[in-house]
């Protein structure tokens, strides 16, 4: 069964950033330079032929894009200079657009005037809600106490839901990743006992990226990690602290203790990387695509805002700290309901997700090699 | 008769001789030899010192035979004779024994390596007394050229010739000038058009004084031998308007009689001449030189595909490679995609042939046009087929990928096929005109693949451009200079030296038998028919001595090699 090439399919990637794609003439050399590589898992030279060639179900299948982490030696090492981690890169934002079932991500990814439209949208809505909620039921110069103008208890409830909302899609989606990449498998099968034993991998992986750590260069992982558990401590405090970090004015420092480096960890690693995208002075930071810009931005403005509001809180400020916290907001819910399903931030979900299906998968292969007559599929011919 | 004066030199070439044999046993051996003046070893004989020890000594000791012992003949046989001369005796008083390269470089055993040094040596001494002195012959070179092939390299040869203000004759079997070149629209990898490239030397030759050009024309007998040819040109068979046969003196030939392109039908995979839009390269230029691009219905084709190698680097058509096509078939791969920017460029290869200047580049720049490259493999055939009638493709290409290790098909509305170089069909027939060789696969051979690309072994016989092998214009019109250089290095020595050693026919003793006149490898026995005897032409005679040994009556010596001289050598040899 010959599978039919797709000359156009480039031309859709080149929207997600792909660049240079067909100047790749196969030497092999960057998947030779990758530490990660392994059966059966080859890249980026195997993800980079099947784009090139346009066969679509087999890169919507791939899980290789995950276990990338653009550390850019195999651009370096590129002879024809194809910018194979780029190519990787554009992949891995086309995977989120394909595994979202609603179509926005596609929408949001190859059109920059969209997603720039509907964050601000979202911005003006969420801050026109706040403001006709907080007049309703408060007092705009009154931060905490029995008159706040946007009440923790209220706005507790309103993160939750937003949670729900963030959770349902993510879960639709990762169900979707799992069909592709794993489950909808005609040619390998995984006993459930399999996905048991292994689902240990999914915390491991989430909370240290231990593979990352894995590339030439350390301190992009260490950066990552510091990045990453500032926005958790964060995520826990607000989810699940909320009281006490809006109370005051005086300073909670039960909480803050872990706010403050929380907050400082969010800024610096911010800057560090937007001044790095602006320099482009390293080569995993030469190409930036809107998205992103949008989620470094994105991710600096709440950070800022919130820091603001925390000062001008705790200067007795009560109305200056509403109004910040009213666009404070309206940074943070355009953030995460465009980011967290749709874009750059589905990652935290996806790439644990592969690091676990690829241990299956591997398996689910090794078991099809031993066996070659039952569930052999022509298109893994290759791979033994 | 005079004294035999023997002066014997033996060479210790530093160590390449003395290390294995024992140099001075054999001079003391020779230096009892009878007619032996003068026995010497020395480190270098070919060195200045050495070559003035022999020029000193057959001075001092009225010598008048000379043997060196020391390497290959071909190295320096020529550098001793010329110490002779310089000191005043015939050259060919002097003979070469070669105790190097068929004794010291390939053999171990010392004692074993002296004795058969000391045979040959001694084989030498003995045959050297009964050397002739022999004089060098000397003939006219004419000054016109004949050249076969009025393609880039015949035009190329000819204005070179003629701009240096000597006859050429330029001998073309189609109606027009300019060859395969003529058909091409635009030349890779700088995309210079062809026509740009030979209007301008179409012209000149046309409108050159020293050039005649004879179109529909072919050689139909050649005679004679270096410098002395005589042509007869006519024109070619079942042409009526044609001028009528012409003879010509002229000193040398060039043949660049170019190449004919391979019959894609041939290969029924492809499915050339069943498929419409399956079409070979040159029908592909046809349509850029016309400017419209389009199926044979008519259509705007969205999907191309480019199939490398078609009748080239197949076990089962021609082995070779056609050199040209990979950077031709990226110059298609850029002329599509300037003309129709949203089509699609499919290029099936097995190996991208990229050697020369600029075209590493070139390559890159059809990777920047978005050529997609898809590898198969030596040996094995796409399969092209019609596709479905809802499909948005006029046909399918299957084939099994080399660089992903998938079993793909292609889309495609055009498929070009790059059919390879042949011999024309008549170098066969010109080959035995001129009399030069052809290889297995019908191209012309060199004198040296390496060091003499122009020559071949027929002296003023030149060859040049794709008749000799498949090569792209910057190869071809290099050679055609090339040989026109060679010519013109003649001419400037206004004689042909003829080598003093060839065979000669005594008259008295040869019977008209004629069995040699056959035999000659090099055709150079001429009967002359009212004395009723052969003649050997000097000229053309290589001393290779198949005469000597057949002729009944034993009519013919070989100057240099006679009976006398050759049975000396081997009773030296079994002393």
């Amino acid at each position: 069964m010959a599978i039919r090439v797709n000359p156009k399919l480039v031309n859709e990637l080149e929207r997600y950033g792909a660049k240079d794609v067909m100047k790749c003439y196969h030497c092999g050399t960057c998947s030779a330079v990758c530490v990660h590589i392994g059966e059966p898992f080859m890249f980026p030279r195997h993800p980079g032929r099947n784009l090139q060639m346009g066969l679509e179900s087999k890169l919507r299948n791939s899980l290789e894009p995950w276990l990338c982490y653009y550390c850019a030696t195999c651009s370096e090492q590129c002879p024809r200079k194809a910018e194979p981690s780029e190519t990787m890169m554009s992949l891995r934002r086309w995977l989120i657009s394909r595994y979202d079932f609603t179509g926005f991500s596609r929408l949001l990814y190859q059109s920059w005037k969209a997603e720039l439209a509907v964050i601000l949208i979202l911005a003006f809505l969420t801050g026109a809600g706040f403001l006709l909620w907080g007049f309703s039921h408060g007092d705009i110069r009154s931060f905490d106490g029995p008159n706040a103008f946007l009440s923790s208890s209220y706005v507790h409830i309103f993160d939750w839901a937003m949670a729900g909302v963030l959770t349902f899609f993510l879960t639709v989606n990762s169900l979707r990743m799992w069909w592709f990449t794993l489950g909808g498998r005609k040619d390998i099968s995984v006993p459930w006992l399999a996905y048991a034993k292994g689902v240990y991998l999914l915390p491991l992986h989430f909370f240290t990226q231990m593979r990352y750590a894995k590339c030439e260069q350390k301190f992009p992982w260490v950066i990552h990690l510091i990045l990453m558990f500032s926005y958790i401590t964060m995520f826990v405090l607000i989810m699940f602290f909320l009281h006490a970090v809006q109370s005051g004015p005086a300073i909670n420092w039960n909480a803050h203790v872990f706010g403050y480096p929380a907050a400082l960890g969010l800024i610096g690693t911010c800057i560090y990387l937007v001044r790095g995208r602006l320099k482009k002075n390293q080569p995993w930071h030469v190409h930036s695509h809107v998205s992103d810009w949008m989620f470094l931005i994105l991710l600096l403005y709440v950070a800022v805002t919130g820091v603001v509001l925390h000062v001008l809180h705790r200067s007795g400020l009560g109305f200056a700290a509403n109004i910040t916290y009213v666009v404070h907001m309206a940074g943070v819910v355009p953030m995460l309901l465009v980011e967290v399903p749709f874009s750059k931030w589905s990652h935290m979900m996806y790439r644990p997700l592969a690091m676990f299906f690829a241990d299956l998968v591997a398996m689910g292969l090794r078991k099809k090699a031993r066996k070659p007559s039952a569930l052999s599929s022509p298109e893994l011919a290759h791979v033994s | 008769m005079e004294e035999v004066r023997i002066g014997v030199y033996i060479c210790n070439c530093g160590t390449n001789i003395a290390k294995v044999v024992d140099c001075e046993a054999i001079r003391q051996s020779l230096s009892k030899m009878p007619n032996v003046v003068v026995a010497r070893t020395y480190k270098y004989m070919c060195s200045n010192p050495g070559q003035e020890m022999i020029v000193e000594n057959i001075r001092k000791h009225d010598l008048n035979r000379v043997v060196v012992a020391a390497c290959s003949p071909r190295m320096h046989e020529r550098t001793f004779r010329k110490a002779l001369q310089h000191a005043g005796i015939n050259p060919y008083f002097f003979e070469m024994a070669n105790i190097r390269e068929q004794c010291s470089w390939v053999h171990e055993d010392p004692d074993a390596a002296t004795a058969k040094a000391l045979a040959v040596t001694r084989a030498a001494v003995l045959r050297v007394a009964h050397h002739e002195p022999l004089e060098k012959l000397y003939a006219d070179m004419c000054p016109s050229t004949l050249v076969l092939g009025g393609g880039i390299a015949g035009l190329s040869a000819a204005l070179e010739l003629a701009d240096a203000d000597h006859q050429v004759f330029l001998v073309e079997k189609t109606d027009r000038l300019g060859g395969n070149l003529a058909r091409v629209d635009l030349t890779a990898p700088h995309l210079y058009s062809a026509r740009d490239l030979l209007t301008d030397r179409i012209t000149r030759v046309r409108e050159h004084p020293k050039i005649q050009v004879m179109l529909e024309s072919e050689l139909k007998n050649l005679s004679g031998f270096v410098g002395n040819f005589t042509a007869l040109v006519g024109p070619v068979k079942g042409n009526g308007n044609a001028p009528r046969e012409q003879s010509m003196e002229v000193g040398s030939v060039v043949v660049c009689i170019g190449y004919k392109e391979f019959d894609a039908g041939r290969i029924t995979h492809y499915g050339y001449g069943k498929l419409p839009n399956v079409i070979t390269s040159f029908e592909f230029e046809k349509m850029l030189r016309e400017g419209k691009i389009q199926t044979k219905e008519g259509r705007i084709p969205q999907y191309f595909a480019i199939v490398h190698c078609v009748g080239s680097r197949s076990r089962d058509y021609h082995g070779y490679c056609s050199r040209v096509c990979c950077m031709t078939a990226l110059k298609y791969a850029h002329e599509i995609k300037s003309a129709l920017p949203k089509s699609y460029v499919s290029d099936l290869y097995i190996d991208m042939h990229a050697f020369g200047k600029g075209h590493e580049d070139f390559y890159l720049e059809s990777s920047e046009a978005k050529t997609l490259f898809l590898m198969y493999g030596k040996n094995e055939h796409p399969v092209i087929k019609r596709a479905q009638p809802g499909d948005d493709c006029e046909m399918l290409i299957e084939v099994s990928e080399k660089l992903s290790g998938e079993e793909i098909e292609i889309p495609a509305d055009v498929v070009i096929l790059m059919v390879g170089m042949e011999a024309q069909p008549g170098a066969d027939h010109v080959a035995r005109l001129v009399n030069i060789s052809q290889d297995k696969d019908g191209w012309y051979i060199e004198s040296h693949p390496k060091l003499d690309p122009v020559a071949t072994t027929t002296e003023g016989i030149f060859i040049a451009g794709t008749c000799a092998a498949p090569k792209d214009i910057p190869d071809t019109v290099a050679q055609a200079r090339a040989a026109a250089a060679r010519i013109l290095g003649r001419i400037a020595r206004q004689k042909i030296e003829i080598d003093a050693v060839f065979a000669e026919v005594d008259e008295d003793r040869c019977s008209g038998c004629r069995m040699c006149n056959s035999l000659c490898p090099y055709s150079a026995i001429e009967f002359d028919e009212e004395k009723h005897r052969s003649k050997v032409n000097s000229a053309l005679c290589k001393a290779c001595g198949a005469c000597v040994a057949a002729c009944p009556s034993r009519a013919i010596k070989a100057r240099h090699f006679t009976d006398e001289q050759i049975l000396a050598q081997i009773e030296g040899v079994l002393a």
